[in-house]
Formats: C-alpha cells, structure tokens, sequence
C-alpha cells in the first residue's frame, strides 16, 4: 500500500509546486488519470524518491520512502531514465535489472517481445537508440518483470500502436500486486472498468472513483448538482456528471482537451 | 564477481570514446616520446641507465596523462547515471554503500587496463628501439602507484560530477569533467619546470615522483625532470615520504567530499541536462 500524506513537490523555490497537498491512499489497481503536465510523473518520481519532497510524506508499506535503502520486490516503476546505467545494450540493462530488482528475466524479455522488442533488437541498441516508444515498453517490461508488491506505469501506452496498447492492457489486468497506471488517454476507462481511478489536475489528485462510473460520465462547467466529481482547471470549476449532459468524458480520447473545453472548443 | 561490476568492467573497457582518448590517443604520444623525442642510441652502461629513466619517465608521466583522460569519461558517467543511482540504491539488492564500492572498483579495474596497455607499450616500444628491457627496478611499487593514481583520479571525478550534480549547475559538466585533465597536465608540466615545495600541495602532483622513484630506484628531483635526465643542472631531490603523505591526503580530501556531497545528490534526470 502507499500513502501519499499532504504531499508538496516543487522543483525550486521560485517555482510554483508541481504537487499540491496530495493525500490519497494506492492499493489494488489504480488508474491516475490526467493531462499531460498535471503533474503525474512527477509524483511517481516523488514515490520513487527521486524528486525532493518539500512537505508532506509518501510511505511505502508503512515505511517513509526517503529512509528506505535496498529494497528489492518493494517498488518498481517505469520510467526510462532509471534504467540507463552504461554504455552498452538494452539487452545488457535488461539482465543487469532483472538481476538487481531479483526480477524474472525470461518474463522481461517475454513481455518486451510481445510489446515489440526483439531479442536481437535489444542486443543491438542502447537503451537510449530506442524509439521514444520502444523505451517506454522497454521499460514497462522491466517494471512489470520486476515482482515488485508495487508497480508504477507511468504512460506506457505512450506512442504504442493499438495492437500493442491492448497487449500491456493484458499485461496490467495480469499483474499481481499493487499497480498504478498513470494516462492522459480516457479509452482506458472501458478497457480497465473494474479499476479505481484518481483524477489529476494541476497538482491536484481528486478522487477515488470507479472507472466504469467516469466511463459514463460528461464534464460540464460550474458546480453542477448531482456530480460525482468537481475540480478545479484554468481557473474555473469543472464537474463531473453522469450521463450525456455535458462533453462526455469518454469521447475527449486525452484529457488535454478538457482545457479546449474549458476555452470552449 | 557481481553482474553490475562485469557490466561496469565492461562499460569502460568497451566504450570507443573513452578507448580512443586513454589508450589510442596516448598511444601516439608513447610513440612521439620513444621514436622522436628520445636519444637514439645507448651506449655502455650510462647510455642503459639513461633509456631506463627515460622509459620509466614515459610510463610514468604518459600513464598519468592516460589516466587523467580516463576520468573524463569517469565523470560523465557518474553524472549519467545520477538518477538510476538512486533509484537502484533503493529499490533494488544494491545498497549505497554496495554500489559506491562496485563502481570504484569496476573504474579502478578499468583504469588499471589502460595504464597496463600504456605501461606495456612503453617497455615494448623502447625495447625496439634500444634493445633494452627496461622493467622497473620495483614493479610492486609501480603497481602501487599506478593503484593510488587511479584510486586519487576516480575519486576526483566523483567528487566533480557530485558539484555539478548538488549545485544543478549541468551546463558547467563539459567544463568541470575536464579538470582532472588539467591537473593531469600540471603533474605533466614538471617534465620541464620545477615546481619546488608545490608539488606537496597541488592535487596530485606528487604522484609522479613517487612513479618515477619505484621506476628507476633513483630519487627524482621536485621537477624539471628533462633536465634532470641530461644531468645539466643540479636540482633539489623530492621528499618521497611528504609525496606519498601529499598524494593521501589529497585522496582523504576527495573520498570526504564525496561522501559529503553524495547526501545532497538526488540525481538530473537526462532531459533535463543542458549542456
């Protein structure tokens, strides 16, 4: 389980904070669902420990991240830049993490051959040659290789083809142990109906609700009655209600569009 | 021997960039020394004697030089992998103090290769061309010191990598990477000038007395050492104990700054560097 405990992240002291007073609960499996540059890796980054953490607390199993230490099977995430050590082959990272993380390399190199990433592929590039695509699915099949109690997925259908998308779709639903998936794209919301979902938007994470239920839902302006939802975007006060009373949610494909809403696009 | 140290062994002992600077680069500069720079003949037993300290000035100034590139490259990579350091000192079976340890000793190994390939070279080289095996008078000892060079150039580089890391100045990388090279041309400049009582206090300057002493068996002067080797003039002899307490110290000094800067390292992530 993490608890995110009025959590604050801010990248210097100038800067306005990229986190905002988080505080939510992550067990079982968890959609964190919002627009590019809510601030969704950044917490991810912050649950990892790689981001100072300016107030406020994040724990894993109980345990405050910032004093834990050699912890395989805790914690994995998918992020490329924490599996870029050498100079030398995707191959070479994937052995050298399945090892460390005491993961399964032959699960690894199953996922990423499903995912598109041949054997020979990976022997032949560094990790960083890949395609911006390749690397996230490189990633994620380190992360979800890893056995790890706790999974993060930051956007790993990020700039995958359709066929590929529903297979880390399988490999998510498969998974066992606590996993948060982290998405600007609101498809997910059918294909991972039985999931909990948190909504994040600049900095802020409103929630939990049930998948299926914002699947079903619209997003009209103002404190609309009857919402199962409302937040605050662009300086105004958006709801969210069931029904197609308003821009059905499910139809804004990525929620960058709810600022074209917010504009009246 | 864990996977991570192979892989770092492997790293640094496959890395063309670094390859072709450590080892291909300096390997010209053995040649100049040897082919071009050097007396042609050795005649009697002075003449022997005299190629030996030569030869024992070019693995010992040339395997600083190559060392020294070396750590650029050590540099770089400590700073690459800034962030993926912390995320695997916590989320996977290598410790803090695990990683520290295989990655001095992978770099150290590394190291040790390149110094090897110049070391080699040198005595093949001269024997070439003078038919004279000149093998150290103490290869314990130049093993030694070739083990402190890489241990004094290894820590330097951490501790730059770390200020550039902990003062998020990533665009001072390029410049700051390049220090040990500088200081490895300050030990180099004592081929020709004589630093005196310096060399006990600029990092890293006494290594090559301490080089050229196990090399030779003679004690070399404070510097000047061409000039030394012709016997034109009369210099001051090195203090070899205040050398090797300078070159401790110095890596005391570097291993504190680490340590100290490493508990406010939290790593840049790779799109974030602009250099």
């Amino acid at each position: 389980m993490i608890d995110l405990v009025e959590l604050y992240v801010r990248y210097s002291r100038r800067h306005e904070p990229v986190v905002r007073g988080v505080t939510a609960r992550l067990s079982g499996k968890h959609l964190l669902l919002g627009p590019n540059g809510a601030g969704k890796t950044t917490l991810f980054k912050a649950i990892c420990g790689l981001v100072p953490i300016s107030s406020g607390r994040v724990l894993i199993d109980g345990q405050d991240v910032k004093s834990l230490y050699g912890r395989p099977k805790l914690l994995a995430v998918n992020l490329s830049e924490v599996y870029r050590v050498f100079h030398l082959s995707a191959y070479d990272h994937l052995r050298l993490f399945a090892d460390v993380m005491c993961g399964d390399l032959d699960l690894a190199l199953n996922i990423a051959e499903d995912l598109g990433l041949s054997l020979e592929l990976l022997r032949r590039r560094k990790p960083w040659e890949l395609s911006a695509g390749q690397q996230k699915a490189f990633s994620t099949s380190l992360a979800l290789a890893s056995g790890a109690k706790h999974v993060l997925l930051d956007e790993p259908f990020e700039q995958l083809d359709p066929a590929r998308k529903v297979r880390v779709v399988r490999h998510v639903e498969e998974y066992r142990g606590v996993l948060v998936l982290s998405t600007h794209e609101t498809w997910v919301l059918n294909a991972l109906s039985k999931w909990s979902v948190h909504f994040m938007i600049e900095g802020r994470v409103y929630g939990p609700l049930k998948a299926k239920e914002l699947a079903h839902a619209s997003l009209v302006r103002g404190e609309a009655e009857g919402a199962i939802l409302r937040f605050k975007a662009a300086g105004g006060v958006y709801s969210l209600v069931p029904g197609a009373c308003g821009e059905p949610l499910s139809k804004l494909v990525t929620l960058d569009r709810i600022y074209e809403v917010t504009l009246g696009g | 021997m864990s996977l991570y140290l192979r892989l770092k062994v492997k790293d640094l002992l496959t890395n063309v960039e670094l390859l072709g600077w450590s080892i291909g680069f300096m390997e010209f500069w053995v040649a100049m020394w040897i082919f071009v720079f050097s007396g042609s003949q050795a005649v009697g037993e002075w003449g022997v004697y005299v190629v030996k300290i030569d030869v024992a000035l070019a693995y010992s100034f040339l395997g600083l030089l190559s060392i020294s590139t070396a750590a650029i490259g050590l540099t770089y990579s400590i700073f690459h992998m800034s962030r993926a350091a912390r995320y695997i000192v916590k989320f996977t079976k290598i410790g803090p103090l695990r990683l520290v340890m295989e990655d001095f000793l992978g770099s150290l190994t590394a190291i040790l290769v390149y110094a090897a390939v110049i070391f080699s070279s040198v005595i093949g080289l001269s024997y070439l061309k003078w038919r004279v095996l000149a093998l150290p008078e103490n290869p314990l000892g130049v093993l030694i010191d070739l083990i402190l060079a890489g241990v004094s150039y290894y820590w330097l580089s951490y501790t730059l990598a770390l200020l550039v890391l902990v003062s998020g100045r990533t665009r001072a990388l390029t410049m700051t990477s390049y220090l040990p090279l500088i200081i490895g041309f300050l030990a180099y400049s004592q081929l020709w000038v004589d630093l005196g009582d310096l060399i006990y206090v600029a990092p890293l300057c006494a290594l090559p007395a301490l080089l050229t002493y196990h090399g030779t068996g003679a004690i070399p002067p404070t510097g000047s050492y061409l000039a030394w080797l012709t016997g034109t003039t009369t210099l001051r002899a090195v203090n070899l104990r205040l050398a090797a307490i300078s070159t401790f110290a110095w890596i005391a000094v570097f291993i504190a700054a680490s340590l100290a800067l490493m508990r406010r390292s939290r790593g840049v992530p790779l799109e974030e560097i602009r250099l």
